[in-house]
């Protein structure tokens, strides 16, 4: 790995600040490490406005990055070994909950077009859904589009693997990050470095978000109200809106094929993108009920200054009512429309045996506000249009069970219905959830193997 | 020794600058993170009683005379905006209800660092005490959607006292005072406001100062009566 990653790794740069800022929660950790890489123990649950929210690691790192591995079945084995041994030594270490490192490595298609072509042919998931839909095989991990709201200069990356670190110490993380892309040196070339932080306000502090944010002197902090989980001032991991357990795994609905052997069962899909918030307009020109009316729903009637606003299955929207309030107000809202896909239309029994009550949330997100612009450090300054002065962002990390699924809840966020139709929207028109103070740079879809391949999938398999 | 002086006497100068510049584009947190449940007392000690410039005194006073009610005219203006009704971005507007709207406003947008903009807004609503609506309709995909909301929104919980004036900030606020930070205030029967838009060069707390500044030098300026004027 090159020195500038190496130092971009061990720096903390504004995000030190975090540390001193908030306090660690109590964590109880309750068992095992599950099979899946993404889950987390000891998720500790609190109540706000009688609503039950899960709080997440304080700290958040995503590490991008390309191969530097030779493609030969040898090289392969080396590397699987060697990143699987550092894994297991941070298990080791580290307790699987927030209060020790949780760990979750995710795969690119370029890896697998490169490095496992034939295997991938033979063991990437088909997605059943997807392919039904648009009458042609899909895999269950695609490469990501360009959505209706996204500029054209949103880039669509092509990164190998993506780690995800999660943890309330920042030391734990940058542990993890050492071990895995620092004293792994000749595996790796480092494209990115994405930093953040969310909650810390649950117990009564102002929160990282409005915190950090202060500190770094983006406009509009003053105005993120106290306690905010995230930037935007409302609440986003009440446990209703999150799928639960096992409910983003690949095979747990039944969206794909996951194949005679099921090599990626008790894995799951992660997209990675990063987005631009601008909080002064969010603040100044968007009264509260405005925030509330493009947040969840348009008209929805909390008391002011609510930061947790239920959306349990009963405060779910129908696409009947997202388009009624199009029809009515030529306005949605962003939990709203996105509602009608991401939740279960109808009482479901998962694979794992689990019924899972209609309108239960599928995604499971593990997004963080930061204060990159857009990256904590990257590889290519001019690709990625990066600058060192802090910008108000979220890099948004989202399970689903599939590419797909993700694809039809963000078509969805900007009016494309279920069914195909499109509810349509001016050029900036803030009708359509909060888009038009966001503006996304960067995506990419990865999958996330379960843990037992989770390093260098399919590369044991002979076969290519 | 003479340039030993001379030189002293420039820093000094420079000095003197940077503190008049610090204190106009200075920080000020004032009530800018936190809503305790109180009333807060801004601080009135200052030198004398403010007093409305002699050069805008007879505008304030003409406007005061054609609402037939009192206007307030600000003896102090944010860095670098100048209180002539006649300037070339400044101006006034009286609606057939009495309410009136005076702005000042500068902008420059040719500075290396980006656009620069200084606008603040003072508006008086005589005889009326309820917060305005705004109209807010748009028009997507050919169809008109009606939507009014209060012009002034988001309040702070915690009033400020200003003298007599118990004003409450509104942070989210349309129309002319979009992108401002606003205190309105009830006297009476009458609603007032002064606001000022969060943009460069001024951050939020310094405007924030600035508005608690303008509100604590505002001085009333009476109607005269027909046969006066």
């Amino acid at each position: 790995m090159g020195g500038a990653a190496a130092s971009a790794l061990a720096a903390a740069g504004i995000y030190e600040l975090a540390d001193r800022m908030a306090t660690a929660p109590p964590r109880v950790a309750t068992g095992a490490r599950p099979p899946e890489q993404h889950l987390l123990d000891g998720i500790r649950v609190v109540t706000d406005n009688d609503v039950e929210v899960l709080v997440p690691p304080l700290h958040h790192q995503v590490v991008t990055a390309k191969l530097r591995v030779d493609e030969s079945p040898a090289a392969l084995d080396d590397a699987r070994q060697s990143l699987e041994e550092a894994l297991a030594r941070l298990e080791q270490r580290f307790e699987a909950t927030p209060a020790g490192l949780g760990v979750t490595v995710a795969w690119g298609l370029p890896y697998f077009h490169r490095y496992v072509a034939g295997q991938a042919a033979a063991h990437l998931p088909i997605d059943r859904r997807a392919s039904e839909t648009r009458g042609r095989e899909v895999r269950v991990l695609e490469d990501s589009i360009r959505f209706p709201t996204d500029p054209p200069s949103t880039r669509l990356e092509s990164n190998d693997v993506a780690v995800l670190f999660r943890s309330d110490a920042l030391d734990h993380i940058a542990a993890g990050a050492k071990a895995v892309f620092d004293d792994l040196d000749g595996l790796f070339d480092v494209t990115s470095i994405r930093k953040g932080f969310v909650g810390g306000g649950f117990d009564g502090g102002p929160g990282l978000p409005k915190q950090m944010a202060k500190a770094a002197g983006i406009d509009g902090a003053d105005l993120i109200p106290h306690g905010s989980e995230l930037f935007l001032g409302f609440t986003s991991t009440q446990k209703a809106g999150l799928g639960p357990s096992r409910i983003a795994n690949i095979e747990t609905l039944g969206y794909a094929d996951v194949g005679a052997n099921a090599y990626f069962a008790q894995g799951t899909h992660m997209h990675l993108s990063h987005l631009f918030e601008d909080l002064a307009a969010w603040y100044l020109i968007f009264d509260f009920q405005d925030r509330v009316d493009t947040t969840f729903r348009p008209r929805l009637d909390v008391p002011q200054y609510t930061r947790t606003v239920p959306q349990g299955p009963d405060d779910v929207q129908s696409a009947a009512e997202v388009v009624r309030d199009y029809a009515r107000y030529r306005q949605i809202g962003h939990s709203g429309s996105i509602q009608p896909t991401s939740r279960l239309e109808r009482d479901t029994v998962g694979r794992d045996g689990t019924l899972y009550p209609r309108g239960t949330a599928v995604p499971q997100r593990a997004d963080f506000n930061t204060l990159d612009n857009p990256f904590f450090w990257t590889a290519d300054v001019g690709r990625d249009e990066y600058v060192d002065t802090p910008a108000a962002g979220l890099h948004f990390v989202v399970f689903n069970p599939t590419s797909d699924d993700f694809r039809r809840n963000r078509l969805a966020m900007d009016g494309v219905m279920p069914n195909g139709s499109r509810l349509r929207f001016g050029t900036g028109s803030t009708g359509r959830g909060f888009n038009s103070i966001l503006r996304t740079t960067h995506r990419q879809n990865f999958l996330v193997p379960p843990r037992v391949h989770r390093s260098f999938p399919l590369s044991e398999i002979q076969g290519r | 020794m003479k340039r030993r002086i001379a030189t002293v006497a420039v820093v000094v100068a420079i000095g003197a600058i940077a503190v008049v510049v610090g204190a106009a584009f200075g920080s000020w947190a004032w009530g800018a993170d936190d809503e305790p449940s109180a009333v807060a007392t801004v601080d009135e000690s200052g030198s004398g009683p403010p007093v409305c410039p002699r050069a805008e005194r007879v505008s304030w006073q003409k406007l005061a005379t054609r609402i037939k009610a009192p206007v307030y005219c600000p003896s102090w203006l944010p860095y670098p905006l100048e209180g002539r009704f006649d300037g070339v971005f400044n101006g006034q507007t009286v609606d057939p209800d009495r309410s009136y709207l005076v702005k000042f406003l500068y902008f420059d947008a040719g500075l290396p660092g980006g656009p620069q903009e200084v606008h603040v807004v003072f508006r008086g609503y005589p005889g009326n005490t309820r917060l305005p609506r705004c109209d807010n309709s748009t028009v997507e995909d050919g169809k008109v959607v009606h939507h009014f909301s209060p012009c002034f929104s988001d309040p702070k919980a915690t009033k400020a006292r200003f003298g007599s004036k118990l004003a409450t900030l509104y942070t989210s606020n349309q129309g002319a005072d979009q992108w401002h930070l606003l205190y309105a205030w009830r006297e009476n029967g009458s609603l007032y406001s002064v606001s000022e838009h969060v943009a460069p060069p001024y951050t939020y707390g310094q405007v924030l100062h600035n508005l608690n500044r303008m509100m604590r030098t505002l001085v009333r300026v009476q109607p005269r009566n027909a046969a006066q004027s």
